[in-house]
C-alpha cells in the first residue's frame, strides 16, 4: 500500500512521468452530509481527479468567496468536526489507497486538534493547507507535530520574489499558486501574469506547481494546465454539489470533471 | 516586571499573542504598511499634521471632568472622567482614523474600507474619508445595521457606502470577515482602516499608538488637577482600542491599576456573552492569536452583548498579554447592570454614555470599595450614547414609534 508523504510524491511523479497534468478537487467535508461526502470522492477519483482537496469548515473562513462560505456554514450545521473528517479520510482508504487526499483548512480548527494531527497520517490523510498560515511558516512553527504530512503553502499575485524564496524553502508536496487578488470562485483571471509568477516559482523549486482559486470552465482550466502542473477545481464543484444535494444525483458533476480531465491533458 | 513596553516584537507578537495570521495574498498589503508606518512614525512633518487633526478636527485635548455627584453617590474614590465622548463624531475612534487615513494618504490608496459594529468606526472613518474626497465602503453585520440605525444613515451621510453583512451571526467579526475578503480582492488600490487594536501586525501596534494620545493627555491632566497619576483607570474593552489607548501611557507606572471591563451579556455563568479574557481560550482569529470565544473544535461561538461596540468573540492581542502578566485586570459586567448604570450616568452626571462606555461604569459597583476617598480614578468615557437610545428604549419597553 502506498503510504505517507510518498503517496502524494508517488502521484506527482507517475503524473510528470506520463507528462500529464493534475486535476485537483474540492469539496467541503459534510455538505450536505459526510456519508454524501465519502461517495463523492469515489465518484471525483472515477471522474478523473487524481488528488483530492477536503475543505475543513470553520466558522469564519476569510479567504472563501460566498459559494464555499455558505458550504462551510451547512457544514457546521449538521456539527462535522474535524474528527470526523479524520475518520472520513479512513474510511475513504477502505477502498482507495492511491488517491492523495489533502485536508484545507484553518488554523483554529487545526490548533484545537493538535493531539490527533499527530497521527492523521497512520489514517490516511497526506498533505494539510492551512489559509491562513503564511508559506514561511512550517507546521513544526506553529505547534503542529507531524513530519510525516506535506504542508502545502499558498503563493499569490502579490508575493515578492523574496517570499516566493522563502515559502519554496519550507513547502513540501506541491505549491498552490492562487490565480487571482481575491477570494474563490472570484472571476478575474491574467493569464500572462500568472505564467510570469510561476516562472518566478520555478527559479525557486522542483516542487510541481498547482493553479487554483477562479478556475471555472473547461476554457479556463485549458489555459491554465498550459502554464501550471495541474488545475485546482473549487467553488464551481461546491456549487454543483449543493444544486444536485435534493435529489442526489452528481451525473452532472462527474461529467464536468471528466470534461475538465480530457481539456487538461490535451 | 516583565518588558510590557517594547512590544510588538519583530514578528508582531505580544508575549505570546499576536502574529500575522493571514491569507498570503494579504501579507504583502501587511509588509507595505508596516514599512510606511515605521518610516512614518518618526517624521517630524507627518507627526506634526496628526497633532493639527487631532487638535483642529478631533477638538482634542479631551476634558479630564470630575464627577462630582457620581463620587458623592458612591462616597469612594474621587471619580474623574476622561470625555472622548467629546471629540467630533463622538466618540475616541476619531483618534484612529485620523491617524489612519494619513497613512492611505501616504501609500496613494485611493479607496478606503472598515468594518464597524456600534458605528462609531463606521463614522470616523467615513467621516475622514469624506474630509478627503475619498471613496469608502463600510462593511457591518446586518443586525448591528438594525440596531444602530442611526449610525447608519450618519454613514451614508457622509457618502460612503453600507453593506449589510448576513453570513455567520450577522454582526461585528463577520463584517471583519467581509472587510478582510474586500481587501483581498482589491488589495492594490485599498487601505483598510482596522476600527480595534485587533487583526494582523502592525495594525494593534498602529491603532494603539494612534489612540494613545488619550494616555498621554491623561498623564498631563491628571499631575495638573491632582498632582499625581490616577490609583486605577477603568475602560470598557471590546476589540479593546479605547483601553489601549489610555492603558499603554501607564503601563510603565505599576502604581496605576488598569481594569479592562468585557460584557457579560446574559451572565459569564449563561455562556451568552462576549467577554473572551473572563472565559475564552487562546486561539487564532482575523489575523492574530489571542483569548477567544471558541469551542472545543476550535469554531468560534456567537457572542451576545447589549452593546453592538462589544458584540465580538476576540480582542487586541496586547490585553490577552496585559492579562497573562497581571499588568491589567479584566472584569465582566452583564446587560442589566450596564443599562442600570447607563441610566444612572445620565441622570447623575448629565452625561449619557455609549452602551459600551455604560460597562465601565457599571463596574464601580465592584470596584469603589477598594479604593481610599484620597484615590482618583478614572473611567474613560469612550463613546457618547446617542446612537444607542433605540436600544435602551426597546429594553426599557418604551416604543418611540
Amino acid at each position: 500500500m502506498a503510504s505517507l508523504l510518498t503517496r502524494l510524491k508517488q502521484r506527482l511523479d507517475s503524473l510528470a512521468a506520463g507528462s500529464k497534468k493534475a486535476l485537483v478537487a474540492y469539496l467541503v467535508a459534510g455538505d450536505p452530509d459526510l456519508s454524501t461526502t465519502l461517495e463523492l470522492m469515489h465518484g471525483f477519483v472515477a471522474s478523473g481527479v487524481d488528488i483530492i482537496e477536503l475543505g475543513v469548515p470553520f466558522t469564519d473562513p476569510i479567504a472563501e468567496g460566498p459559494i464555499i462560505q455558505a458550504a462551510h456554514d451547512r457544514a457546521l450545521k449538521t456539527d462535522t468536526s474535524l474528527n470526523q473528517i479524520f475518520d472520513l479520510v479512513e474510511e475513504f482508504r477502505k477502498n482507495d489507497s492511491d488517491t492523495p487526499v489533502i485536508l484545507m483548512g484553518y488554523i483554529n480548527t487545526f490548533l484545537a486538534n493538535k493531539k490527533a494531527l499527530e497521527s492523521i497520517h497512520e489514517r490516511g490523510t497526506d498533505a494539510v493547507l492551512i489559509v491562513d498560515v503564511p508559506g514561511e511558516s512550517t507546521l513544526e512553527n506553529i505547534g503542529i507535530n507531524n513530519s510525516h504530512i506535506a504542508s502545502i503553502s499558498l503563493i499569490s499575485p502579490t508575493t515578492d520574489l523574496k517570499r516566493i524564496a522563502k515559502i519554496c524553502q519550507t513547502s513540501s508536496g506541491f505549491i498552490y499558486y492562487v490565480t487571482l487578488r481575491g477570494v474563490t470562485g472570484a472571476s478575474n483571471l491574467d493569464i500572462s501574469e500568472i505564467e510570469k509568477n510561476i516562472a518566478h516559482i520555478r527559479e525557486n523549486t522542483t516542487l510541481p506547481v498547482m493553479a487554483g482559486f477562479g478556475i471555472k470552465t473547461p476554457a479556463d482550466a485549458n489555459k491554465l494546465s498550459k502554464v501550471a502542473d495541474g488545475v485546482v477545481i473549487g467553488s464551481v464543484l461546491v456549487d454543483m454539489i449543493h444544486q444536485q444535494s435534493t435529489q442526489k444525483d452528481y451525473k452532472k458533476i462527474y461529467t464536468y470533471l471528466n470534461e475538465i480531465s480530457a481539456v487538461i491533458t490535451q | 516586571m516583565d518588558n510590557l513596553i517594547d512590544l510588538p516584537d519583530a514578528e508582531g507578537f505580544f508575549g505570546d499573542y499576536g502574529g500575522k495570521f493571514v491569507p498570503e495574498t494579504l501579507m504583502f498589503a501587511l509588509q507595505q504598511l508596516e514599512d510606511t508606518y515605521d518610516r512614518l512614525k518618526q517624521d517630524p512633518d507627518f507627526l506634526k499634521t496628526f497633532d493639527h487633526d487631532l487638535s483642529q478636527f478631533v477638538g482634542r485635548p479631551s476634558p479630564l471632568y470630575f464627577a462630582q455627584r457620581l463620587t458623592e453617590h458612591y462616597a469612594g474614590p474621587q471619580i474623574w472622567l476622561k470625555r472622548e465622548d467629546l471629540n467630533h463624531t463622538g466618540a475616541h475612534k476619531i483618534n484612529n482614523t485620523v491617524g489612519q487615513i494619513l497613512l492611505a494618504k501616504a501609500m496613494g490608496k485611493k479607496r478606503i474600507i472598515a468594518e464597524t459594529g456600534a458605528g462609531q468606526h463606521g463614522v470616523a472613518t467615513a467621516t475622514v474619508a469624506a474630509r478627503l474626497g475619498l471613496e469608502c465602503h463600510i462593511y457591518m453585520g446586518a443586525a448591528d445595521v438594525q440596531r444602530q440605525s442611526l449610525n447608519v444613515y450618519r454613514i451614508k451621510l457622509l457618502g460612503a457606502t453600507v453593506h449589510a453583512v448576513d453570513s455567520g451571526t450577522a454582526t461585528l467579526k463577520d463584517a471583519l470577515n467581509e472587510a478582510l475578503r474586500d481587501w483581498v480582492t482589491n488589495i492594490d488600490n485599498t487601505y483598510y482602516i482596522i476600527g480595534s487594536v485587533t487583526g494582523p501586525h502592525p495594525y494593534p501596534m498602529i491603532v494603539r499608538d494612534f489612540n494613545s494620545v488619550v494616555g498621554r493627555e491623561l498623564r498631563e491632566q491628571s499631575v495638573k488637577l491632582f498632582n499625581k497619576f490616577p490609583e486605577a483607570i477603568i475602560a470598557c474593552v471590546g476589540g479593546g482600542s479605547n483601553a489601549m489607548g489610555i492603558f499603554y501611557p501607564f503601563i510603565q507606572e505599576p502604581e496605576v491599576k488598569l481594569y479592562g471591563i468585557e460584557a457579560a451579556g446574559s451572565g459569564l455563568e449563561t455562556g451568552r456573552h462576549a467577554a473572551p479574557l473572563n472565559d475564552g481560550q487562546p486561539g487564532i482569529l482575523h489575523g492574530a492569536k489571542s483569548y477567544l470565544m471558541q469551542d472545543k473544535d476550535g469554531q468560534v461561538i456567537d457572542t451576545h452583548s447589549i452593546s453592538a461596540g462589544l458584540d465580538y468573540p476576540g480582542v487586541g492581542p496586547e490585553h490577552s498579554n496585559l492579562k497573562d502578566s497581571g499588568r491589567a485586570q479584566y472584569l465582566a459586567v452583564n446587560d442589566e447592570e450596564t443599562l442600570r448604570a447607563f441610566h444612572m450616568v445620565t441622570r447623575m452626571e448629565g452625561i449619557m454614555p455609549a452602551l459600551e462606555t455604560a460597562h465601565a461604569f457599571a463596574a464601580l459597583d465592584y470596584l469603589v470599595e477598594t479604593f481610599n476617598p484620597t484615590d482618583n480614578i478614572v473611567i474613560n468615557v469612550s463613546g457618547r450614547g446617542d446612537k444607542d437610545i433605540n436600544t435602551v428604549a426597546t429594553m426599557d419597553g418604551i416604543s418611540l414609534d
